[in-house]
């Protein structure tokens, strides 16, 4: 009898050490999660393979881009965010393929699948010794524009390894919702 | 009484025990996990949805605007000649956090088109571009297309089923957030208008 109670009283300390360790330890997707590397508009942001800076953000109600010989305008439902890089590899030739623009709600805003053959859309592959540079086309809603964070990293998909976090700073609203300094038309055709 | 009746006896005796430890515990776990809502799902019939309605489908909130048939290629796409196209026209807006294109499945046409399950071609109304993502709270409207080949009858109306999915904070395998069992939300039946100045429909 008393090794019985004994055992039940073992199988239930098992149980709720488990749980304990369930509830409070970091969990898998936590521990492979990207290595942020913190940066600002402007700074140099050096991340395992390759460095990042973010020299602009643009805001346009329409994109101009040629495709095929043809000039095509691209509408959207909110607002156009696009930001230069200058990208640079450390030591092997280095594809960047994966930009997010996370707004101040933290809503994940991915470069937009609407537009390619553009002059640096990624991805974009840097040299050792020759620095690139691209260009990140983003649809995002009006009022995710301001404090938002651009997230850089070489995959979209990736496991310990790390992710540019670039805070891109507050940008004042017009009366009509959109950005300061948003312009009627982006012309994407244009060399960088 | 010989020893091998005693044994007999002995053993039935432990296997009813067997069998009503074993029963009482399947209805222990059927009693809980009725209690938890596992039988609610159960023979529901499907709900009649509304065109021109916003269906919550869970990642997507979904507004059937129009279906109708179109001799030459929708929205860009080629078809092959006598080939017509069945274009169903439906408002998407991503309800979740993050861009994304989870959206091939969510109708499933029940009248017969063309070939039995064929994929719909899924494509942005606004420019023509094929099945991009759909970025965070901006609706759009997109258009089905399933190719109809020469000489299958149109239908005047079609019936689709609207699949929707459910949230799960950790999956079981790497604990990472996703949508997952897909299951059906209802049907919808709406007429087919003969070519694409078919109005929007109203609920």
């Amino acid at each position: 009898m008393m090794r019985r109670l004994a055992n039940i009283g073992l199988l239930l300390a098992a149980a709720v050490l488990c749980y304990g360790l369930q509830t409070t330890r970091p969990h898998y997707a936590d521990l492979i999660a990207p290595i942020p590397v913190y940066g600002n508009l402007k700074d140099d942001v050096a991340l395992r393979t390759f460095t990042v800076r973010a020299d602009a953000v643009t805001f346009a109600c329409t994109l101009a881009i040629e495709q095929f010989g043809r000039r095509r305008l691209l509408t959207t439902g909110g607002v156009w965010a696009i930001v230069t890089v200058a990208l640079s590899a450390k030591d092997s030739t280095t594809t960047i393929a994966a930009a997010t623009w996370k707004g101040p709600g933290g809503l994940l805003y991915d470069t937009t699948e609407r537009l390619s053959l553009a002059p640096g859309m990624p991805p974009v592959t840097v040299q050792p010794g020759l620095p690139g540079k691209g260009r990140l086309v983003f649809e995002i809603r009006p009022d995710e524009a301001s404090e938002a964070t651009l997230l850089v990293s070489e995959a979209r998909y990736f496991a310990l390894d790390s992710q540019a976090h670039i805070a891109l700073g507050p940008i004042a609203v017009r009366p009509d919702g959109l950005p300061e300094g948003t312009v009627e038309t982006f012309d994407l055709s244009k060399d960088l | 009484m010989g020893t091998d009746e005693k044994t007999m006896f002995a053993t039935a005796r432990s296997r009813i025990k067997a069998w009503i430890a074993a029963g009482a515990g399947s209805a222990a776990a059927i009693a809980v996990a009725g209690m938890m809502g596992a039988f609610g799902a159960l023979h529901r019939p499907p709900a009649v949805l509304a065109p021109g309605q916003p269906i919550d489908t869970g990642q997507w909130l979904a507004t059937p605007r129009r279906a109708y048939l179109s001799g030459e290629g929708a929205y860009g796409l080629p078809l092959k000649p006598g080939d017509r196209a069945l274009v169903v026209e439906i408002e998407l807006e991503n309800r979740t956090a993050q861009s994304g294109k989870d959206y091939f499945d969510l109708l499933r046409p029940l009248t017969p088109i063309g070939e039995p399950d064929a994929k719909p071609f899924v494509v942005l109304t606004r420019d023509e571009t094929m099945s991009p993502a759909l970025q965070p709270g901006l609706p759009e409207r997109m258009a089905y297309v399933w190719a109809m080949p020469d000489g299958s009858t149109p239908p005047k109306a079609v019936t689709l089923a609207i699949d929707g999915k459910v949230y799960k904070a950790q999956d079981n395998l790497y604990g990472t957030p996703g949508w997952f069992n897909r299951h059906e939300l209802g049907t919808l039946t709406m007429p087919v208008g003969a070519d694409a100045t078919t109005p929007d429909l109203r609920p």
